[in-house]
């Protein structure tokens, strides 16, 4: 029993960290689709855009990938507000559905944009620290997992306060509980939705430098890494932080312990987020903490 | 439950997550009646009228149409059995014609919709000349007809009729009020949710006070009107 | 004898003049045109059948375009003739669907759209670590190569998508006339009240969506036949929904005539594009966006819009009153 315990020690914790990961790439599809109710079905190319810009930086200025945020949060910023902006904002005027075909289409974009300049192969940021692990007490811990499980927490936290205390950040929680109320109150929901997207692209920069670090990846990386945020954010339920936190661990939990009870089934690992994504939906898809 | 009883709601209730819209309510609809359910903003009387359409399942309490237990039965099934219902906000096909709205009533309503003659509905709802426009076209007054005649078009024993009246000018009134009663002379059952007192003073047979999810009075209009609890709920 | 109307004997007319061309020696190459768009038409139809009459932002064509090609090409490998492999794909196909349509249609709106797109990326990964039958190909992963395929001619191959393409068109065209056509729309305008007029919301979709499964799959599998190698990448590839959506966006969503413009020009773009790789899908998905932000009634409801149809439609329609006076 105890050999079974100290056995499952190990990939708990993992999973725990890695939910972290998972955190940070769902918290953007969260804002989005709490302010706008639009799945932003781009958003995990988005992500590995992040990581592929943060090992080109790597690769051409030599820094590490958290340094080259300085750079890349801001212009990911710029794009997002230019593209909701631009194109989705234009489409909402037609339809919801106009609006997913036109992600849809910035989904194939960007995927073709990453394997036209950086081609199919995978990548991986490669850094000194990358590979560090460390011990406490009797468990080995993995760098890269505790750092994205500081940054989950890290991002969540600078979000959730922003919304709480910045004028934009309320007007943005306005806007994603009562749009016409909040409309009413002088509030622009086309700016706000420009805002929000923009804060979106920002997060999805960082969880981009994040999962680089975590995992190699390569232009068709995305598509799981949407799924599962999907998943993280139902599970824990729209406007719950906690609850996405929640969602989090157990999205890391369920590729942990899966690879850990299929003694490292790759095909258990790969198909268990989507398993677990699709049995949510189809049975409470308002999650276990949502209203 | 009576014999002749079309409707009979049973110690019906219904809660949204901790929030009750509808108490432990009953009571009985004969047939050719006209119910009428007054109360307050926010009682529980588009939730009872969604309950009995087939929109929600009670929380408790059964719902019996016509001698059978149809509580929890969907709404498409509960259309077959005789139940039709118009919407408080208009709630039409937009891209098909005036029409073909109705004719979705007709061919999907069940044995008995089959046949029935659409130029007599319309001409009762007073939409003849509209017959071939397109339902995104129509001005609100017309949508607000076009429930009605969609409701009518399935041929139901049971019509439930949400703020059929409201937002009508003077001038709309007596035609809303003369609609009701043709389908009374076709023999039909009515539950109707209203404000507009005209319509539960001259029209309605029976009337049930419903506040927050209660029912607080019943009888006809005159003895409704002067009970004191419904008084109180009202202004008190 | 009765006269048939105009359109049916123009369709036919147009129909029979498709199948003699691999018989009147036109070319090979444009033979192969026609094949793709001919598979594309299909897929758009029905993509359109779900997506514009259904309300349906259905996501996962890859999944039964996929599980019908595997289904065929794992027929071959044990044996089976493609015909009757074709056959297996389809039922493959069309029995997926309906395995997952009972959890699939209690989602609403978005999370049906994901749900869907859940799917193909599940068995992407599957079919990647799974070797149902033996293995044609050296690593990881189920790579099958078509047998017994070698023999048939680019002239039959044409045939089985010409009939396909066909039969997806004729369908859409009965149901958009029959009771089904009415509900579906019904349906896509607002569920609740096609619920309260007596429409079986659950049904009319899943008659839809096995509908589509069914074409689709038979599509996927004569694919399969023409490009006889089959690989989990390919088979669940994202191009299966980016074709039929971009078809259906470009052609004009909810109009009959749509997917036959969109699959046109789609097929024109997928060769004009075919030499460059990564950037062909670049601009496909460019086009796809400023289409779907410029002109989202697509080329059909905007020929509808600027009445481009009221000449020809008058001298069709002439011309259909003096044969009918003779």
């Amino acid at each position: 029993m105890e050999d079974f315990l100290v056995g499952l020690a190990p990939p708990l914790i993992k999973g725990i960290l890695l939910g972290g990961l998972y955190v940070v790439i769902a918290l953007g599809l969260s804002l989005v689709f709490g302010v706008m109710k639009l799945i932003n079905v781009a958003h995990g190319d988005l992500v590995i855009l992040g990581s592929y810009f943060a090992w080109a930086i790597m690769g051409w200025l030599g820094i590490d990938p958290f340094l080259s945020l300085v750079v890349g949060v801001p212009l990911f910023f710029a794009f997002g507000f230019l593209v909701q902006k631009f194109i989705i904002n234009r489409t909402f005027r037609i339809s919801l559905d106009a609006a997913l075909i036109a992600c849809f289409g910035i989904s194939i974009v960007v995927q073709s944009l990453c394997q036209v300049i950086w081609t199919p192969f995978n990548r991986s940021l490669l850094t000194d620290y990358r590979l560090l692990t460390f011990a406490v007490g009797p468990l080995t811990i993995q760098l890269r997992y505790l750092l994205d499980f500081i940054g989950g927490l890290a991002v969540m936290l600078a979000v959730r306060e922003f919304l709480r205390r910045t004028y934009l950040g309320r007007a943005i929680s306005a806007a994603s509980q009562n749009e016409p109320v909040a409309e009413r109150m002088g509030i622009n929901p086309n700016r706000v939705y420009s805002f929000a997207f923009a804060i979106a692209m920002a997060c999805a920069a960082v969880a981009g430098v994040l999962q680089g670090l975590t995992f190699s990846f390569s232009p068709t990386s995305g598509s799981p890494f949407l799924i599962i945020s999907f998943g993280v954010i139902i599970l824990g339920g729209l406007g719950s932080m906690a609850g996405t936190f929640i969602g989090g661990m157990v999205f890391g939990l369920t590729q942990t312990l899966g690879a850990y009870f299929s003694g490292g089934s790759l095909l258990v690992q790969s198909i268990a987020p989507y398993l677990l994504v699709f049995v949510i939906l189809s049975v409470r898809p308002q999650g276990i903490f949502g209203r | 439950m009576s014999e002749t009883a079309v409707l009979s709601i049973d110690r019906v209730s219904k809660s949204f997550g901790g929030i009750v819209a509808v108490k432990d309510l009953s009571f009985e609809v004969q047939a050719g009646q006209i119910l009428g359910l007054m109360g307050p903003n926010g009682a529980g009387k588009t939730t009872l009228l969604n309950i009995i359409a087939g929109t929600y399942s009670p929380s408790s309490g059964r719902v019996n149409f016509c001698g059978r237990d149809v509580t929890g039965l969907p709404a498409h099934k509960l259309c077959h059995l005789g139940i039709a219902r118009t919407y408080q906000i208009p709630q039409p096909f937009t891209s098909l014609s005036a029409r073909q709205n109705i004719l979705v009533a007709t061919k999907y309503g069940g044995k008995k919709a089959a046949g029935m003659e659409h130029d007599k509905i319309f001409d009762l709802v007073n939409l003849s000349e509209q017959k071939d426009m397109l339902a995104r076209d129509l001005a609100t007054v017309s949508l607000k007809r076009l429930e009605l005649a969609r409701a009518l078009a399935s041929n139901p024993t049971l019509i439930l009729l949400d703020e059929i009246a409201a937002g009508s000018t003077d001038t709309e009134l007596p035609r809303i009020l003369g609609m009701i009663e043709e389908i009374r002379k076709m023999g039909k059952t009515v539950v109707l949710v209203e404000h507009v007192m005209k319509v539960m003073v001259e029209a309605v047979d029976r009337i049930i006070v419903i506040d927050k999810g209660e029912k607080i009075a019943e009888g006809t209009p005159d003895e409704v009107m002067k009970d004191e609890k419904v008084i109180a709920a009202y202004f008190g | 004898m009765k006269i048939p109307r105009l359109t049916t004997l123009a369709s036919v007319a147009v129909l029979v003049v498709l199948a003699l061309f691999p018989v009147i020696g036109v070319s090979l190459s444009w033979l192969n045109y026609l094949f793709s768009f001919f598979i594309y038409l299909a897929l758009a139809t029905m993509w359109n059948l779900l997506a514009g009459y259904t309300g349906l932002i259905c996501l996962c064509p890859a999944a039964f375009v996929g599980l019908a090609g595997y289904a065929m090409a794992i027929g071959t490998w044990v044996g089976v003739p493609f015909q009757a492999g074709l056959i297996a794909g389809a039922a493959v196909a069309v029995l997926f669907a309906l395995l997952i349509s009972y959890p699939v249609f209690r989602m609403k709106g978005i999370y049906f759209a994901i749900g869907t797109l859940v799917l193909p990326e599940a068995l992407k990964a599957w079919f990647s670590f799974w070797h149902p039958v033996g293995t044609a190909y050296q690593g990881g992963g189920a790579g099958y190569a078509v047998a017994g395929v070698a023999g048939i001619t680019l002239g039959e191959k044409y045939w089985l998508a010409l009939a396909i393409a066909a039969a997806s068109i004729l369908v859409v065209h009965i149901i958009l006339r029959a009771r089904l056509g009415l509900g579906l729309t019904a349906i896509r305008d607002n569920e609740n009240t096609a619920a309260s007029a007596g429409v079986n919301i659950f049904r009319l979709k899943l008659s839809s969506f096995l509908i589509a499964a069914l074409i689709m799959g038979i599509a996927g599998a004569i694919y399969y036949i023409h490009n006889p190698r089959i690989q989990p990448t390919s088979g669940f590839n994202i191009s299966w929904l980016l074709l039929p959506l971009m078809a259906t966006v470009i052609g004009g969503e909810g109009i009959e005539e749509g997917p036959i413009i969109g699959a046109a020009i789609v097929t024109f773009l997928r060769f004009l594009l075919a030499d460059y790789g990564a950037w062909s899908l670049f601009i496909q998905g460019i086009i796809l966006v400023v289409v779907v932000v410029v002109m989202p009634q697509g080329i059909a409801g905007l020929l509808r819009q600027v009445g481009a149809y009221r000449f020809p439609l008058r001298l069709f329609q002439a011309a259909e009153a003096k044969i009918h006076k003779t």
